[in-house]
């Protein structure tokens, strides 16, 4: 798996979870402020990620996670 | 007797159904076998039986039961009602029910327990937000907010209900007007009071204008009109709500200026000034901060939390139930 095939699969757990258009999500875009994520929803978008990519991360951890390219970087060290 | 011994007894008359996500935590596991020894509640414990079983250190575990989210016949059934109550892919929902606080959180949703008590382990904000995604708020309520039970020294002791002073920073009028009427209910069901809530501010009944006066009068009429079983007026400042002599004065046809139990603050810098003044300064007995807000009582512990800490919470959360 390379970067842009772990931004393209973040992209579309966040419009799953927050039910956002994939075509609006930019790495940029904070998930709370840009995305109108309500705060409570960080670990659905956590336990999103970890379906989708089939692992497990330290809630705590994952949690420091607030933006789009974050979650792309957070995955990258973990897959790529 | 302190109000909390009172909180314990009360709650002795009819134990309710405590769910303790944090079963890995000595102090909630040393909590669950004398909040069930004493027939205080039936304590919940979520985690592994041997494990929990060592915690326990031979303290008994008679009336505890012990729920392990890996082997549990009902995760499925809290799986799909998560998925479908939030709207998640039923995956997505098996990823966070098997964590201990939400799957806690699903037995509260689904009536297998009456309430949850949780945060020895976990931060304020965790346990909020798993409450919120899998209990949810009660009918007319937005958010999670708290409330501080004011112990004042003297003879008789007096006891006012301090809102919000622990978790909403800024609260809308709307917002404002839900936790004065969460609060009154609690109120009610706690200390069994008829709650007589001041919604406060820098005016009283108009004396000043501003912004800020306009959002607490505004948040006075949402507040009667969601509960009119309750005596809710505003705005106030301190003295008209607490002082008669003054309310005479300043507020003289209201029924409760001069006598109000529960105060609402208008904000948390206000709330959370409000109540340490009157802890350090006062004298008073802090007791809280109480969730509230949820649809089935879910209360929060600090981090250092003692098992007589959690007992109280647990007693608490169980009077809250109504």
């Amino acid at each position: 798996m390379d970067r842009a095939e772990v931004e393209k699969r973040v992209k579309k757990v966040v419009s799953q979870v927050l039910n956002v258009p994939e075509s609006n999500i930019k790495p940029e875009h904070k998930f709370t402020a840009d995305l109108g994520a309500a705060s409570v929803q960080s670990l659905e978008l956590v336990a999103g990620f970890e379906e989708e990519f089939d692992i497990e991360v330290d809630e705590d951890e994952a949690l420091s996670v607030q933006s789009v390219g974050d979650a792309v970087e957070f995955f990258v060290e973990r897959l790529v | 007797m302190s109000l909390t011994d009172q909180f314990i007894e009360r709650a002795k008359k009819s134990p309710k159904r405590i769910v303790l996500p944090e079963g890995d935590d000595e102090r909630m596991v040393q909590a669950a076998s004398r909040l069930a020894a004493q027939g205080i509640a039936r304590p919940i414990l979520i985690g592994d039986a041997d494990a929990i079983a060592q915690l326990a250190a031979g303290a008994p575990l008679d009336g505890v039961t012990i729920v392990n989210p890996s082997s549990c016949p009902n995760m499925d059934r809290y799986v799909a009602a998560y998925a479908k109550t939030r709207g998640v892919a039923e995956g997505i929902a098996k990823r966070l029910v098997k964590r201990p606080l939400y799957f806690a959180g699903m037995m509260a949703a689904e009536g297998d327990a009456d309430a949850m008590v949780a945060g020895v382990a976990k931060a304020t904000a965790q346990v909020i937000s798993a409450a919120a995604l899998t209990v949810g708020f009660a009918e007319g309520i937005s958010q999670a907010s708290s409330f501080f039970l004011m112990v004042l020294p003297g003879t008789p002791e007096r006891v006012l209900v301090f809102a919000d002073s622990a978790v909403v920073v800024d609260p809308t009028a709307r917002e404002l007007a839900e936790i004065a009427v969460a609060t009154a209910g609690n109120a009610q069901k706690l200390l069994g009071m008829e709650p007589r809530v001041a919604m406060l501010s820098f005016s009283t009944k108009g004396s000043a204008q501003h912004p800020r006066v306009d959002k607490v009068r505004e948040a006075t009429e949402i507040a009667k009109q969601m509960a009119p079983q309750f005596a809710i007026d505003g705005e106030f400042q301190v003295d008209s709500a607490i002082v008669e002599r003054v309310a005479k004065k300043k507020c003289p046809d209201s029924a409760v200026g001069g006598t109000a139990n529960v105060l609402i603050f208008p904000d948390l810098d206000s709330g959370n000034m409000g109540y340490k003044l009157t802890q350090y300064l006062g004298g008073a007995q802090a007791i809280g901060p109480v969730m509230q807000g949820f649809a089935k009582p879910v209360n929060d512990l600090s981090r250092g939390a003692s098992v007589d800490d959690i007992i109280a919470v647990a007693a608490i959360a169980s009077l809250q139930c109504g």
